[in-house]
């Protein structure tokens, strides 16, 4: 690593005689504990962030709080996949989890090595006890191997978009100025019924074939069924109205999934994130989607028909239509779950996939609406629009592209310069890939 | 308490029990009522003025909205469940969180009695051992579930162990101080009695004003980075955790601000009448240091004050030992 230039003793000084703004003769109001976690958890929204970030630069008392407060690093750069309870399930924010990815760069060709040794362990095994039937015996157990270490390419895919069934004609109702005024005699339809006790945000292990974990989740939610009594619609979805910034409306729904028809291998994954997202196309700006998957959730029940699937991907948990509005872009967290880009509109609580590529994704960085998520063989996307339409990416300079294993990925804000965020791409050979004008052109290191 | 629901707000009681629902507190005994009165309680706090002002913009009622959808249910519902002392949430709090208390505890102390006492102390300001008129006061209801419990758990184990920290700090012992040498310290110069030229007053006061200008035109971010790593001495790897970015990034951030503070200083020295050389002189031989250093030594030398009463002021760190990495 260079070194890092010093700076002049005057800027020393002049940082320490920074103090934090006294008003009225009383003691400066330093951040509590619930805006400092918040903010060490990338949980702010910008404008609660940069009022934090301005009492921290004059605070003395507060970043030391801050830098003790932090997790231990082993803690703090453990992979998010791994996590399968909500409580365990942290860095709302999307950058909050940077670290990770650096674990995930070791941690993939371990687990490449560790597949690769259990097919040679059970080959062997299998030859010993059964010599003469080497081919037979080893079929099964080579596909396995695949789709552990490369999920998307060896399984197939179904993909559904057509989630009528699951979305409600009622339109969700905006919460007034006195919102949170329950009413004690407010009888709800047994649909709505709560399902708390039973929820919990399944995030499956990077060592497990999401494939075939979608397929278990489908085995657990008969038994979801049977504890309740009827079901809600469960959608994500974005509002597109004209009011809103973004054009484009997409439901992200769990009961999307209900289409899916399972395969009799139970190899076959749900693929329910929207055609929007499809590999390397983007969608067309402007495109209104809401005509055949309308963003709506009402607190009605769900058709019967939506209701397997959506208690099946357990990831999609109940939820309230939301607007895409700028306000909301804040709630946004992500992960990387498999190898595939988690989305989580609701603190971590429930998740939904947002990009699943042929390689397995192994980091992502985000910035406002700006999504960057890069994998293994040199996948790399960006997505303009909170994560709505992807680009591939495709990053090359005088004939070299990038190939590596994308490991890291940063972007760089700089308030000097006006115009797109430098994202600087960092890859398992030690190369490091910047673009200051939101992927165009690229500059190798 | 919050205002009941007005008969023609079915949406506002439909958004409520759908939190409600979503939070899992009826697992818990909190009713919706409670519920929504804690909910309200936290957009009190965040949002002024009071969330049932009927002056409230849609805007601000949309924010409201998307504010409560990302509080993390859950885990409010579970820590002001204890808070009222429910006995399932208890038990729930228990068994997720107690052993993670004792290891955060020996991750900020880093000793194992000291990690235990501070945990147990924490977890009976938790339970509210305190009571104040009768009334158990649990520290939990100051949880409002901006972030992750554990998270906050870990901030208010770091508050309790800097609180007592500082305690015993100002209430150590007369033979520590003399093992510290502190009654050998030099007296702290008196910048009112400095003697100096006047031409180096005004040198002085330009840089400074140069370097806070300079100062003020980074954003916070920039501020709060030269300020860990500079003053407070965090490692690149530090500073990149709190921030979520990758140590490199810190590490480039770092040496763009130090190339373009020295510009900024050397513009700013410029422009209130120096020229390109003594603008150079004046920020690499800060004057101050040379005459600190000379009275310092004086002193010392007179051995006018051997023994001084007030507190050592702690000496600017030297640009020479700023290497963290």
């Amino acid at each position: 690593m260079t070194e890092i230039p010093k700076v002049p003793k005057i800027v020393y000084d002049r940082l320490q005689a920074a103090q934090p703004v006294v008003q009225d003769g009383r003691e400066p109001a330093h951040p509590d504990a619930d805006l400092l976690t918040a903010f060490a958890e990338q949980a702010l929204s910008a404008t609660e962030r940069d009022g934090v970030l301005e009492h921290l630069a004059v605070c003395g008392d507060c970043r030391e709080l801050i830098a003790l407060a932090l997790p231990d690093a082993d803690v703090a750069s453990a992979p998010i996949a791994g996590e399968t309870d909500t409580d365990k399930v942290r860095a709302p924010g999307s950058r909050a989890a940077a670290p990770a990815p650096r674990k995930l760069s070791f941690a993939w060709p371990s687990l490449r090595w560790a597949a690769l040794a259990a097919g040679v362990v059970v080959a062997a095994s299998v030859l010993l006890m059964r010599p003469g039937k080497l081919n037979q015996t080893t079929s099964p157990v080579s596909p396995q191997v695949a789709t552990t270490a490369q999920p998307g390419p060896g399984s197939q895919i179904a993909t559904s978009q057509n989630s009528q069934n699951a979305s409600s004609p009622i339109p969700s109702p905006p919460m007034n100025q006195s919102v949170f005024s329950a009413k004690t005699d407010a009888r709800r339809p047994e649909s709505e019924l709560p399902l708390s006790g039973k929820r919990k945000a399944v995030t499956p292990s990077p060592q497990v074939d999401p494939g075939m974990l979608l397929a278990d989740n489908k085995q657990e939610s008969a038994q979801a069924d049977k504890l309740a009594a009827a079901p809600r619609a469960q959608a994500f979805a974005f509002d597109a109205s004209a009011s809103r910034a973004a054009n484009e409306t997409v439901e992200v729904s769990g009961a999307a999934a209900a289409e899916t028809t399972p395969s009799a291998e139970g190899n076959l994954m749900a693929r329910n994130e929207a055609p929007a997202i499809e590999k390397a196309k983007p969608a067309p700006q402007g495109t209104d989607l809401s005509g055949q998957q309308k963003a709506s959730v009402a607190p009605t029940p769900a058709p019967s028909r939506a209701r397997t699937a959506t208690s099946a991907a357990k990831m999609a948990m109940p939820a309230m239509a939301f607007p895409a509005s700028p306000a909301l872009s804040r709630h946004v967290t992500w992960a990387i779950t498999a190898g595939v880009l988690q989305r989580s509109l609701d603190s971590g609580q429930s998740w939904q996939s947002a990009l699943r590529p042929d390689h397995p994704l192994l980091c992502y960085a985000t910035h406002g609406a700006d999504v960057w998520t890069g994998g293994q063989a040199g996948t790399l996307f960006h997505s303009a629009d909170g994560g709505v339409t992807w680009v591939q990416m495709q990053p090359s300079i005088k004939g070299q592209q990038l190939s590596a294993d994308v490991t890291h990925i940063d972007i760089d804000v700089d308030v000097d310069v006006r115009g797109p965020a430098e994202v600087i791409v960092f890859t398992s050979n030690n190369e490091t890939w910047s673009s200051t004008d939101g992927g165009k052109t690229w500059d190798k290191k | 308490m919050p205002k009941p629901a007005q008969s023609g707000q079915p949406a506002d009681v439909a958004a409520a029990l759908f939190l409600y629902d979503r939070s899992g507190a009826a697992v818990y005994g909190v009713s919706a009522e409670q519920f929504a009165a804690i909910l309200n309680e936290i957009l009190h706090k965040y949002f002024a003025p009071a969330p049932n002002s009927p002056h409230s913009s849609p805007e601000q009622a949309q924010q409201m909205s998307d504010f409560c959808a990302g509080l993390r249910l859950e885990e409010l519902a579970l820590a002001r469940a204890c808070a009222e002392g429910n006995e399932r949430a208890w038990q729930d709090f228990i068994s997720r969180y107690r052993q993670k208390l004792h290891s955060m505890a020996l991750h900020i102390t880093r000793d194992g009695a000291h990690a235990a006492e501070l945990a147990d102390s924490l977890f009976a300001d938790l339970y509210g051992v305190n009571a104040r008129d009768g009334l158990r006061r649990s520290k939990l209801v100051f949880y409002t579930g901006r972030g992750s419990l554990e998270g906050w758990l870990r901030t208010v184990l770091a508050q309790e162990f800097i609180n007592r920290y500082r305690k015993q700090k100002r209430t150590v012992s007369l033979e520590e101080q003399t093992e510290a040498g502190v009654q050998f310290a030099a007296a702290v110069p008196d910048p009112a009695a400095t003697l100096s030229p006047t031409s180096d007053r005004t040198s002085e006061q330009r840089l400074e004003a140069a370097t806070d200008e300079a100062l003020a035109e980074l954003s916070a971010e920039d501020r709060f980075t030269l300020a860990s790593y500079y003053l407070d001495g965090r490692t690149l790897a530090e500073i990149a955790r709190t921030l979520g970015l990758h140590e490199s990034s810190i590490s480039r951030r770092l040496d763009r601000l130090a190339t373009g503070l020295r510009k900024r200083i050397l513009a700013g020295l410029r422009t209130r009448g120096m020229s390109h050389a003594q603008a150079t002189e004046a920020l690499e031989t800060d004057v101050r240091d040379i005459r600190l250093n000379l009275r310092s030594r004086l002193t010392q030398d007179s051995g006018a004050k051997a023994f001084p009463g007030g507190r050592g002021k702690v000496p600017a760190p030297d640009a020479g030992d700023t290497s963290h990495d």
